[in-house]
């Protein structure tokens, strides 16, 4: 027997004296460097959809994986119908009811949609002999029960996304779950898939299953949404009934930060284009059709959610990733660059978000490392002229003033903002002069970040030309001149500084830009229609 | 999935077995007859079980480097048992809880400790080779216990009853890993090994039961070795791990994603022992032996590699 057939329903009923079947109540929780949860409470009713929304990095995902068990809180309780569930484990919050799909990826590759699906409680019969025959049976029974069609004989890989997010829903189904968690399901659907995870979403809601849905689609929420959470940098904004709401506020609520004092702005003259991409695209990242251009003198911002394609066109610039179609112009040149190699020869920089890995050697020293791009300087006669490399790398911790006693500290001893120091004057070193940013503050404290922006604002008005990716608004608003938002591969919209405010910027991001109809059933927007992703 | 199925979904390597054989019957006239194939067989059986255990671990995306030593162990710790007057299915038992033993500790290594396989088989190969010349005084122990041997040998001319043990054991493992929840939780843990977590798996102790598994297999393998060479030889195993990492490598499974098959293994046993014994039948001088056999085997896997990346970056 299937374990969420109607039965469901009945089973439930106990707990419909109970008002909720979840209450989270004061939880924290930090990770090294930031208070992803600020004292979070929330809740949530059999049969609601209970939506929860915030900007990346709010914690909602974190908040998430503490009530399905893969993280414990650093302070809070869960209760689940009434009752305190401490010390919760993945497999303690299936035996509770808590079914969960994650943002990540969480299917075997080389298993198929049955075993998926009954991954932890396979069949068996005769000792431990498995029963496949039985699994199949049973995965096309909770299949049919979601009115969703998968081969239960195809291997995970082998699936489509829609088809991998239809396993990873009757694979939460499978404990008898009460609670379903939907972590961003639509992030990589079309129109009609996302119909018809709505259709099953409301099948759920009528055998009383409560919902917990994120979901950056502010029109799709307000479709199939009871009730609304926001969440702001960890910290609880509040709650509402969706009906009661507009997006308007939501954003509000979302953004809600004031933009302070930290950004430092100056005016410069612009100069002469540097760089310039013409309808670039690239099947294997996601990218459409992306255009734009940067000058010297000026700092570009370009917005977007995580996803959005920010990251993949940094790279597609800097060759780090290939590109099917369009064109990219250096210095007035089109770049027929092949490497990374051939990039930093055009004297363009890239500072990648994950640093850490990408940006820095953490066992080699500070000066190993501000010269590690530039190694033909310091090693004119085919070995390295370490009197040269103290004194070239010297003068760059000063320019910068990284905070280390000597060039010959271990990079991984410094402080996030330091190596971030460590970075650009890496690139420094390169006589580099377009710069791309990725994500540069994040993570380091604001002492740091205002020594950042500081020095981003000297090389504009060295005439450098500086690309800033980041996911922090304020920082967006108070660095650019301009700002490109990006949404699923391509650039929505161009936002010059005097028009930029936190609301504009997030409505492009999120598709909810308010000149558009409003109505989402009949919303169709090529990108989510578009089968390359 | 039937096995043959499986066996033809690995083609490429398939045929290059076919070549070989077609290559090593033309040049010799000895080459094609029952009698040679029974000999690869022989000769090959081992290698397979140890193949096997290797396959399993590596589909874990784990690697166990002490796979060898084990095998020696095993095969000393049975001898001994027999020399010491115990009867054959005790000395065998013994020799296969050795494996059984040593595998715990290997998994502990990795499962517990969260040491780098590499790393900690590495170490447990180099105690096991220790242990095992302290306990034989680093000489070969022989044996002419009749019962002890039989289950090396062959029956008559044409029954070769080591090969059919091991077929045994090694379609003993397929089935393990095709028909028990551990052989699926071995391709989960290699697949995705976070997700088959938070789906709820104890993923530390069946990756700690992949090396259990694998070194008890292996033992069965060193058992039936000394068996057939009527001889428990301390330095019998050295090397054997690399050779069941070739073979399992030209049979498609990938190092990294829980991607291949047992059934493949087979394929790349078979082309590892008909390179050996198609040289030795044509009359290759021994002394270029390894060379040729390791060029050819660096050919095929690079061949084997390329395509399952292909097909790996094609999704
Ligand atoms: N495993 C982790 N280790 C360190 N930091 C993390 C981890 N998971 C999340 N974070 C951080 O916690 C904050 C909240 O992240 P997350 O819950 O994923 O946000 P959301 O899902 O709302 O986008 C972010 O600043 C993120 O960088
Ligand atoms: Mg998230």
């Amino acid at each position: 027997m299937p374990r969420i057939s109607s039965s469901a329903a009945a089973e439930s009923s106990p707990l419909a004296s109970s008002e909720y079947v979840l209450q989270v109540r004061n939880v924290s929780k930090a990770f090294p460097g930031v208070q992803a949860l600020d004292n979070v409470s929330f809740d949530l009713k059999p049969g609601e959809v209970h939506v929860l929304l915030g900007e990346n990095g709010a914690g909602k995902s974190t908040l998430m994986k503490i009530i399905a068990g893969a993280y414990l809180p650093d302070a809070g309780e869960i209760l689940i119908d009434g009752q305190p569930a401490a010390n919760l484990t993945p497999r303690k919050a299936q035996e509770l009811g808590v079914g969960i799909i994650y943002q990540e990826f969480n299917l075997i590759p080389f298993l198929n949609v049955a075993e998926n699906i009954f991954i932890d409680q396979l069949p068996t019969r005769q000792l431990i002999r498995l029963d496949h025959k039985t699994a199949h049976r049973k995965a096309r029974e909770i299949l049919a029960s979601l009115n969703m069609e998968v081969p239960t004989h195809a291997l995970a890989v082998e699936l489509s996304t829609a088809q991998q997010q239809i396993v990873e829903v009757a694979k939460a189904l499978t404990h008898n779950s009460r609670i379903l968690i939907m972590d961003e399901p639509t992030a990589s659907l079309t129109d009609r898939e996302i119909e018809q995870l709505f259709m099953t979403i409301r099948e759920l809601k009528s055998k009383g299953i409560g919902i917990i849905y994120i979901s950056h689609r502010l029109r799709e929420m307000k479709e199939i949404g009871d009730r609304v959470t926001v969440l702001r940098d960890g910290r609880y904004v509040g709650t509402h009934n969706l009906s009661e709401v507009t997006v308007d506020s939501l954003v509000t609520m979302m953004v809600g930060r004031e933009i302070d004092l930290l950004y430092e702005h100056d005016e410069v003259s612009l100069g002469e284009e540097v760089l310039r991409v013409e309808g670039l695209s690239s099947k294997a990242t996601g990218l459409r059709d992306v255009s734009m251009n940067l000058r010297r003198g000026e700092i570009v911002g370009l917005a977007g959610l995580v996803g959005s394609g920010r990251t993949e066109l940094a790279r597609a610039i800097f060759n780090a990733d290939r590109h099917d179609e369009g064109r990219i112009i250096i210095f007035g040149k089109e770049s027929k660059g092949k490497t990374p190699k051939d990039s930093v020869r055009n004297r363009i920089a890239l500072l990648p978000e994950d640093r850490k890995r990408q940006g820095l050697a953490l066992i080699l020293s500070v000066a190993e490392n501000v010269l590690s791009a530039s190694l033909d300087k310091v090693f004119p006669r085919g070995w390295v002229d370490q009197r040269k490399q103290k004194s070239l790398s010297d003068e760059y911790i000063k320019i910068l003033r990284i905070a280390t006693p000597s060039g010959a500290r271990i990079t991984r001893d410094l402080s996030g903002g330091n190596q971030q120091k460590v970075v650009i004057a890496k690139w420094l070193a390169t006589g580099s002069e377009i710069f791309i940013f990725d994500e540069p503050t994040r993570g380091i404290d604001v002492g740091a970040k205002c020594e950042i922006y500081g020095f981003m604002n000297h090389l504009k008005k060295n005439n450098c030309a500086v690309l800033m990716i980041s996911s922090e608004l304020p920082e967006v608003i108070g660095m650019s001149d301009r700002i490109f938002v990006m949404r699923e591969g391509t650039i929505v919209a161009e936002v010059s500084r005097g028009e930029a405010t936190q609301e504009k910027i997030i409505s492009y991001a999120m598709d909810a830009a308010p000149e558009r109809p409003a109505n989402s059933g009949t919303d169709q927007n090529p990108a989510r229609a578009d089968p390359g992703k | 999935m039937s096995p043959l199925k499986t066996l033809l979904d690995i083609p490429k390597i398939f045929w290059v077995n076919v070549a070989l054989i077609v290559a090593f019957s033309l040049i010799s006239s000895r080459y094609m007859t029952i009698l040679n194939a029974i000999n690869i067989m022989q000769q090959g059986a081992v290698l397979l079980v140890i193949t096997a255990a290797m396959t399993i671990v590596i589909l874990s995306e784990g690697l166990d480097l002490s796979l060898g030593a084990v095998m020696t162990m095993a095969g000393v710790v049975s001898v001994l048992a027999l020399g010491a007057g115990l009867p054959v299915p005790v000395a065998i038992l013994a020799g296969v809880l050795s494996g059984t033993f040593l595998g715990a500790i290997t998994g502990t290594l990795i499962a517990f400790c969260k040491m780098s396989p590499f790393i900690a088989t590495l170490g447990m190969q180099g105690v096991i080779f220790g242990f095992t010349l302290a306990l034989t005084h680093s000489k070969a122990i022989f044996t002419d216990n009749a019962n002890f041997i039989l289950i090396g040998s062959r029956i008559g001319r044409y029954v070769p009853l080591a090969a059919i043990l091991c077929g045994i054991i090694f379609l003993s493992v397929w089935a393990t890993l095709h028909h028990t929840k551990f052989g699926r939780y071995v391709i989960a843990i290699g697949g995705n090994e976070s997700g088959a977590h938070l789906s709820g798996i104890n993923t530390t102790f069946w990756k700690w039961f992949v090396y259990v598994f694998a070194g008890t297999v292996t033992a069965m393998g060193g058992i039936i070795l000394a068996a057939r060479l009527e001889v428990a030889d301390p330095i019998v195993g050295v090397g054997w791990e690399f050779d069941a990492i070739a073979a399992t490598v030209l049979g498609g499974t990938s190092l990294t994603t829980g991607r291949g098959d047992v059934s493949g293994s087979f394929l790349g046993v078979l082309l590892i022992m008909l390179l050996r014994n198609g040289m030795n039948v044509v009359g290759t001088p021994p002394i270029w032996q390894p060379a040729l056999m390791g060029t050819i085997i660096i050919f095929a896997i690079a061949f084997q590699v390329s395509t399952t990346m292909r097909e790996e970056a094609g999704r």
